[in-house]
């Protein structure tokens, strides 16, 4: 039988108070218990997605360069990248020069790209076209993300805090949920509630007084909810990450750059079993409106090598076919290049996926330069084709209930 | 401007609350003048470490023996709710679990928690005599409240604007110790809303000569103010105005200006940006000052909202401004910051009107606002959640900290809201967002840093503090910072915890408690979920 949260700290202050007694069931799980869970999901798919936002909207076409393409050149003018200069994936297009890391993964079979990933009726603005991808609606009907609506239907026996996990200040949208707060973590040294320093002995039970303060607000006051579930995930998860970190021991050197530091703690969490389903971390400054080569170059690099790095972790750790890694964008960028050595605001573009489950190489279609919209790529594969895979095959559950409507999945994983 | 009317009508509460309340303010309040004595002093010691406090409800007998005023009347109590069914999941409007505030007193401590941040004891002395009314006067009137006091505290720390970390102390030190607490709040509206970034200026002057713009014009006309930060060096680099050239215009600014800044979407097509890009080339930065460049600017025929000519940045401004959108945008934007989301029609028709006859007024406008029967309604009532700038600028002054602010820098950032420093145009989306697992965790740990600020950088001093509030006994405390911290309205299961608590301290500590009591007892109200509410 299920308790709330509520009831259980009731009944266990009255034996004793100690953090030992803590629920590992939560008063969200109730609900969750009623409506629709999952099951066991399929066993052959990694289970686990690790999620890189390149926020801002990154450059596709000189992220994947269709270098023998002559329009290209016409087009982008001094912001095209030189033939010579490109790493080449077959005879028509070759990733940016900042990217090697990831070339080797190519090579190695370990890396698709699905290029023209867009939607219908773009939006241009930044929020609303990342509320699209984030919420995988256009209408902007959704409060969940795409990925929080995954977490609400997870059997309710699943009760780690660590579910999910943010690297971050902010919670992102698509892992949003009513019923399911996902920690958020942004250095693990603070990711602790603090005592009194004159009196380290009073810590515990003053952590369980600020739980127990928290339960007794009343259910009926605003954001009690949020602020209740909030707080016991974040003291139980703080826990839990605090001995996983003492137990880490990084398989590979990570670059000293924000986001291989995010993706190195989802590693700790990762590879200590602390049930990541899905891990989320995120690259600003791809808004490359002006003074781009030198900026744009420099995020691909931070990308490039942060996310090899993760991958030769998991491996050393023996993980690598648990996770699969992703990556998107809001929108690319215009076709034409602005004045400023920029560009501005445009639709479709690639999205990376990266893992030893992966069968490596292209998908989706390539967006045609010849039959631009407006001045802007057509796109050639709906992002929600691209959910549906993530559902299917990596995260191994349906996808219908989650994006409201039947996407064929893209054979990424060779399924 | 006509004085502040005040709708006088009583909302919805029991006559029990109102009673309790009426009986406790004014007790607080006569305490509060008594100030510091001697003999309270020992007694209040005393009271703090007697083991096993005096149980709440016979508080008022025994404390007649002392010198001290009496202990205010219980207060009123709820029936306890069943605590066994689960909850309900979040819904996104948060219902009122609290009547509006009908008394005075709490009207102002909700008035300075919005339009400003937070009361301290002194403030309630000063404001409560002056009266509601005379109160919203005088913080949207403050050009005529002398704020030397503020410039001298300033002048003594010693800060280089040019760096991000003294920019911040400094702006916050302003927060916490400025008698216009409107006008600082209105700059902290700005900065949120007409966003730039220190991360794209980079060190210099800019990022503070935005800030003394947001403050000159904190309650001014709108299109001076969309005009003037057209031109600001901040805004001409975060929105890559300075290398919008008519060869191929840079629609960033163009695109934010009506998207995030005046109209929203939906009210212009792209084509619209275009051509309002076109219209603000030249407008660029030379020696770090605004430039007009003459070469750059495209002086053909645009056409822009359904008008045609040969448009410049500031007609763009005047179309936009004319333009309904703009003023239901903007209405709906300023009472959502100072009262609650998604505001009935009924509640924006008069805002938008008034917006408009005063030729875009933001002081006519936030007047209405603060004077409006909606801001005082059980719908704005404790309903938002604190931004974690509320947050710490309000521990800060409420509990009239003493500190040079250096302990205040990265504070807030850390809690999701670096100054300066917004996550992107948009500025904070705030509300649900500011909570998750890890800002939670800051937030506790930054009222747990204040709670037990026992350096001279930094000194809390619960017994001074509780002695200017006329509190002479453990049960008064947990009273007196409910009152002073939550408006008194602290749950009784939350109070329940509150002394459970205590009275454990009483085993760990015995009789030499009363400092660490009077800081946990501190700390667990600025930790409770209400006190994340403002």
């Amino acid at each position: 039988m299920l308790v709330s949260r509520r009831q259980f700290l009731k009944s266990s202050m009255l034996v004793a108070p100690t953090l030992a007694f803590m629920p590992t069931v939560f008063k969200h799980a109730v609900a969750a218990a009623t409506s629709e869970s999952f099951g066991v999901r399929q066993t052959n798919a990694p289970g686990t997605l690790v999620v890189v936002q390149m926020a801002g909207g990154n450059d596709g076409l000189n992220t994947l360069v269709p270098y023998a393409d002559n329009r290209y050149y016409d087009l982008r003018g001094t912001l095209a990248l030189p033939q010579g200069s490109v790493l080449p994936l077959d005879n028509e297009v070759g990733l940016h020069p900042s990217m090697a890391k990831l070339k080797d993964l190519w090579d190695e079979g370990n890396l698709a790209i699905v290029e023209g990933v867009g939607y219908p009726n773009p939006s241009f603005s930044h929020f609303e076209s990342m509320d699209i991808w984030q919420s995988a609606d256009l209408d902007g009907n959704f409060k969940e993300g795409w990925l929080g609506r995954y977490f609400e239907g997870l059997q309710a026996t699943q009760s780690e805090p660590f579910q999910g996990m943010a690297v971050g200040r902010e919670l992102p949208l698509a892992l949003r949920s009513s019923k399911v707060p996902v920690p958020t973590v942004q250095s693990v040294a603070r990711y602790q509630l603090a005592g009194d320093p004159r009196f380290p002995d009073a810590t515990q039970d003053r952590a369980q007084a600020v739980l127990n303060l928290f339960a007794a607000s009343p259910p009926g006051a605003p954001y009690s909810v949020l602020l209740d579930n909030t707080m016991d995930a974040a003291y139980r998860s703080s826990v839990a990450l605090q001995n996983a970190h003492a137990a880490y021991q990084p398989g590979a050197v990570y670059p000293e750059t924000p986001l291989a530091e995010a993706l190195k703690l989802l590693a700790e969490a990762i590879t200590n079993d602390l049930g990541v389903k899905v891990g989320h971390v995120s690259i600003g400054g791809f808004d490359t409106h002006a003074a781009q080569p030198d900026d744009h170059a420099a995020l691909l690099t931070e990308t490039s090598e942060a996310m090899a790095a993760f991958y030769e972790d998991l491996k050393a750790h023996g993980r690598d076919g648990d996770v699969v890694i992703m990556t998107w964008s809001e929108f690319g960028r215009r076709v034409t290049s602005n004045a400023s050595d920029g560009t501005d605001h445009g639709t479709a573009g690639p999205m990376f996926f990266l893992g030893t489950p992966i069968k490596g190489g292209l998908y989706g279609g390539r967006p045609g330069l010849s039959e631009l919209g407006d001045g802007n790529l057509r796109f050639t594969t709906d992002f929600r084709s691209v959910y549906a895979t993530v559902f299917e095959q990596i995260l191994g559950v349906p996808s219908e209930a989650m994006l409201g409507t039947r996407y064929e999945p893209l054979p990424l994983l060779g399924l | 401007m006509g004085k502040s009317d005040i709708p006088t009508e009583s909302l919805p509460a029991t006559q029990a609350i109102q009673d309790a309340g009426l009986n406790r303010r004014s007790f607080l309040l006569r305490a509060g003048a008594l100030g510091l004595s001697a003999l309270a002093f020992e007694s209040l010691l005393a009271a703090c470490n007697t083991p096993n406090p005096t149980p709440i409800a016979t508080a008022t007998a025994t404390a007649t023996a002392t010198p001290t005023p009496t202990v205010p009347p219980p207060r009123a109590t709820s029936t306890p709710r069943p605590t066994a069914t689960p909850r309900p999941s979040a819904t996104p409007t948060p219902t009122p679990a609290l009547p509006a505030p009908d008394l005075e007193l709490t009207r102002i401590g909700h008035l300075l928690r919005r339009a400003g941040f937070g009361a301290s004891q002194a403030d309630y002395n000063q404001f409560s005599a002056m009266g509601l009314s005379a109160t919203v006067d005088y913080l949207l009137d403050y050009e005529s409240v002398d704020n030397s006091d503020l410039d001298r505290r300033l002048a003594s720390v010693e800060l280089d604007l040019t760096r991000l970390g003294d920019l911040q102390q400094w702006w916050l030190l302003r927060m916490v110790y400025t008698k216009r607490p409107l006008q600082e709040k209105m700059v902290l509206f700005w900065h949120g809303h007409l966003t730039s970034s220190f991360k794209r200026t980079g060190q210099g002057p800019f990022m503070h000569t935005q800030n003394e713009l947001f403050r000159a014009h904190a309650l001014d006309n709108y299109d001076v103010l969309v005009k003037a930060v057209s031109r600001d060096p901040a805004m001409l680099i975060w929105l890559d105005s300075q290398s919008n050239n008519k060869r191929a215009p840079n629609e960033n600014y163009s695109r934010e200006l009506m998207e995030l800044f005046t109209m929203g979407l939906g009210n212009y097509t792209e084509v619209d940006v275009r051509e309002s890009a076109r219209a603000f080339t030249g407008w660029g930065l030379q020696q770090r000052k605004f430039t007009f460049n003459t070469n750059a600017h495209d002086y053909d025929t645009k056409q822009f909202l359904g008008k045609t000519g040969n448009f410049d940045g500031d007609d763009i401004a005047d179309i936009i401004l004319d333009h309904p959108a703009t003023a239901d945008f903007m209405c709906r934007k300023l009472f959502a910051f100072f009262a609650y989301d998604d505001p009935e029609p009924e509640v924006i028709a008069p805002l938008t009107a008034t917006f408009k006859s005063s030729g875009y007024s933001i002081k006519a406008v936030v007047r209405e606002i603060l004077t409006s029967p909606a801001f005082y309604s059980a719908k704005a009532y404790r309903t938002k959640i604190k931004s974690p700038t509320d947050l710490v600028v309000g521990a800060f002054h409420s509990l009239a900290l003493e500190t040079d602010g250096r302990a205040m820098r990265g504070m807030t950032d850390i809690m999701g809201q670096s100054l300066f420093a917004p996550p992107n145009v948009s500025g904070w989306e705030g509300g649900e967002a500011w909570i998750n697992s890890s800002t939670l965790l800051q937030r506790l740990n930054f009222v747990n840093i204040v709670a037990t600020a026992r350096n001279q950088r930094l000194q809390f001093d619960p017994v001074k503090l509780l002695l200017l509030g006329g509190i002479s006994s453990p049960e008064e405390a947990l009273d007196y910072f409910a009152f002073l911290l939550l408006d008194g309205t602290m749950p009784e299961e939350e109070r329940r915890v509150l002394q459970a608590y205590l009275a454990s301290l009483d085993d760990r500590f015995g009789t030499q408690g009363a400092d660490e009591k009077l800081r946990s007892l501190a700390y667990l109200v600025m930790a409770s979920p209400e006190y994340q509410l403002a």
